[in-house]
């Protein structure tokens, strides 16, 4: 019995099969076909309930343009795994399937037990259009070798802006090609998912970006580049190629998410920790950023029964979810189980705490445009373009006239 | 009635219908798309009525907005600094190889056909190949020119907005050189041989040769060679998508690139649209000179 949990909710998912006509084949969109809803659907499909999915691999960076042509033209998939920001896209325009009513005679999935920050991105007008796929948040990972070959304490990494700004100044040095920090400033959602959590901190967010503290989270970004503290690549390079410097021993601290534990237990070949990211002044506000996706039927689907079905098994594995694929169940009461590596396990502590200050992006329809304002702002002020001041203000403007 | 199915058969009739069956094709998969997009140009689309035929009308505000875009002089300016500069240099370049391989010396054609691996290569594939070369930290590029002793800091080709559109740059003209030299040496193997000859035994050197028989008589092929780069150059955009996305800051946004992202980005169709319509406008003014130029070399 080692899932008691997702035997008991397999049987109700088996006992509810029979009522359903026979060989019913579903479409599932998704980013990777070995992220858990991948890997579930093909279990799934491989179980006697007549029902098959077929899953389709679309790149992370074509998902949203994919399927809103898709969409236009009527030829979306059953279903989806969508990042949360876009998630409100859909459901506001009604090409997600309401599943309320659903979800509220289901005995498998109690979407009360989600956590308000995945909760909110897939609600839209009190209705509930998906479940959470997992959450992950950032934190700050650090390498306890190069802390201690510094003379830093490797158990008392930074906490506050000021000691990280220190550390990564002890810590760079370019004689042997190690940069202090590690992080991504892409113009591209990734930019945004980074930069939010320091403007939170400063007590701005994405509906007031102008906000007096969030010039100096840009401050803060620009004297790791202006002082050669974290690579100029920050500036086009996303958080999985950035962090891949960290691993391979270029950069001593990295900003990044769970995601990255598999990979790291593997490559990295030193000691390293995560610790919360640090926040403005002692006993400021923490802030983090909400990641990950949710998993949603169309509204035009045929087979909303059978796809509703794959949801309750999605949900009657979520304790999967950490100890296979290191993300974080978006579901209270589902226990981390242990990994076997130390590391992560610890790992496990401060991500599911830095999780409680997780933030949203939105939920609004047009969060790419909201997005974009942010891009424009922290990318113009990192290259020396524009004041931190003015290009906030221009990015505040802009997301007024579009959230009004 | 028979006349006219012999005039079907052989004649007049075959002839008309051959040509309305081009020109039915051409107009519905090259004309209707073209006009849609003119169309939506003046209309407010976004992705959510993508789908239905009619949109709400939005007048000259698409043009408008596009115009007093603060990234509309930069844009325009980008677009023309990389159109000419990536043509200017991939002509250059590819002349050059095209007349060294002219010489026909031991494994002329071999080598010449080597070059054209570049050509077959996806975009997308080559942005990848060079987003690695010109990484700052880790660049081959930088490697090379470290070691050379050409910079002594490493130069964040892709990250520095004086550099990021050059970066881009680069790699197109790597992209398309192979293209320039095939064409331009077919038209190179099309001059006679003893035009060169008789040039010779009047005492003309290698130089003078080139500027009164090359040149002169590789007029079209030059003009067509131009006016395809040109095209195929506002056409790029894998490269902007695998090597900048634009940026930094927007200072490697071309016309193309910008777009596709007020389009599939913003989801904002109509000032999309409104880029396209402006670039077929361009686009038309150098196939007008394709066409010239082409049709001089059917005259030869």
């Amino acid at each position: 019995m080692k899932h008691p949990l997702s035997l008991s909710a397999l049987a109700v998912v088996l006992g509810t099969g029979g009522a359903l006509a026979q060989d019913v084949t579903l479409t599932l969109w998704t980013e990777s076909a070995t992220a858990p809803e991948g890997v579930f659907a093909q279990e799934f499909s491989e179980m006697d309930n007549g029902i098959t999915i077929d899953v389709r691999e679309i790149r992370f960076d074509d998902l949203v343009t994919d399927t809103l042509r898709a969409v236009a033209t009527n030829t979306n998939p059953d279903l989806i795994a969508i990042d949360n920001p876009d998630h409100a896209a859909f459901a506001s325009r009604g090409a997600f399937l309401d599943i309320t009513d659903r979800v509220a005679a289901s005995d498998v999935i109690d979407i009360e037990a989600v956590f308000p920050g995945p909760r909110a991105s897939l609600t839209w007008d009190g209705q509930v259009y998906g479940i959470p796929r997992a959450s992950n948040t950032i934190a700050l990972y650090y390498n306890r070798d190069m802390f201690e070959a510094a003379g830093l304490d490797p158990d008392s990494p930074p906490t506050t802006w000021d000691e990280l700004l220190d550390a990564a100044r002890t810590l760079t040095d370019p004689d042997n090609d190690v940069y202090g920090i590690a992080f991504s400033a892409r113009a591209s959602e990734e930019g945004t998912f980074q930069f939010l959590p320091w403007a939170q901190m400063a007590g701005g967010g994405f509906e007031n970006i102008n906000a007096d503290g969030v010039s100096d989270a840009l401050a803060l970004w620009k004297t790791f580049l202006d002082e050669g503290l974290a690579s100029p690549d920050t500036l086009t390079r996303g958080q999985w190629d950035s962090t891949g410097t960290f691993n391979g021993g270029n950069a001593a601290m990295a900003i990044s998410g769970p995601w990255e534990l598999g990979r790291m237990a593997t490559d990295a070949n030193f000691n390293w920790g995560v610790t919360l990211l640090p926040v403005k002044e002692e006993g400021g506000p923490r802030a983090s950023a909400l990641g990950d996706f949710n998993i949603a039927v169309f509204a035009n689907s045929e087979n909303p029964d059978a796809a509703f079905q794959f949801l309750e098994y999605y949900w009657s594995q979520l304790d999967r979810v950490w100890p296979e694929f290191t993300r974080l169940p978006s579901v209270a009461g589902v226990e981390l189980a242990p990994t076997g590596d130390d590391r992560i396990d610890a790992a496990a502590a401060v991500f599911t705490e830095q999780l409680g200050y997780a933030v949203n992006r939105g939920p609004h329809p047009d969060w790419p445009r909201i997005s974009k304002e942010i891009q424009d702002a922290f990318q113009a002020v990192l290259t020396g373009q524009a004041d931190a001041q003015e290009a906030l203000d221009d990015a505040a403007d802009g997301i007024d006239s579009i959230i009004n | 009635m028979r006349r006219a199915l012999q005039s079907m058969r052989d004649g007049i009739g075959f002839d008309t219908m051959l040509v309305i069956l081009a020109l039915s094709y051409l107009f519905v998969f090259a004309g209707l798309p073209l006009i849609y997009n003119v169309v939506i140009s003046f209309q407010t689309v976004d992705v959510f009525s993508l789908g239905t035929l009619l949109h709400p009308s939005a007048g000259a505000e698409n043009y408008e907005n596009i115009f007093d875009d603060r990234q509309a002089g930069t844009v325009l300016w980008n677009t023309i600094i990389f159109t000419l500069g990536s043509v200017a240099i991939q002509f250059t370049l590819g002349f050059a190889l095209a007349l060294f391989f002219h010489q026909n010396f031991t494994g002329a054609t071999w080598i010449r056909g080597l070059f054209l691996a570049a050509w077959v290569m996806p975009g997308l594939v080559v942005g990848v190949l060079w987003n690695w070369l010109l990484s700052g930290d880790f660049g081959v590029i930088n490697h090379v020119l470290e070691s050379l002793g050409i910079i002594d800091q490493p130069v964040f080709w892709r990250s520095n907005p004086d550099t990021s559109l050059y970066s881009v740059m680069i790699a197109n003209i790597w992209y398309g050189t192979p293209f320039n030299m095939i064409l331009l040496a077919v038209g190179l193997s099309a001059i006679p041989e003893d035009l060169y000859e008789a040039a010779e035994l009047d005492g003309a050197n290698a130089f003078q040769r080139f500027w009164t028989i090359t040149l002169p008589m590789m007029r079209a092929t030059i003009g067509a060679v131009l006016a395809l780069g040109v095209i195929f150059t506002l056409q790029q955009f894998d490269l902007f998508a695998a090597i900048t996305q634009g940026g930094p800051a927007g200072s490697s946004t071309v016309a193309q690139y910008w777009s596709w992202e007020l389009s599939f980005r913003e989801f904002d169709f109509g000032r999309g649209a409104v880029i396209s319509v402006l670039m077929i406008v361009v686009v038309l003014f150098v196939s007008l000179f394709y066409v010239r130029s082409t049709k001089a070399e059917t005259q030869l």
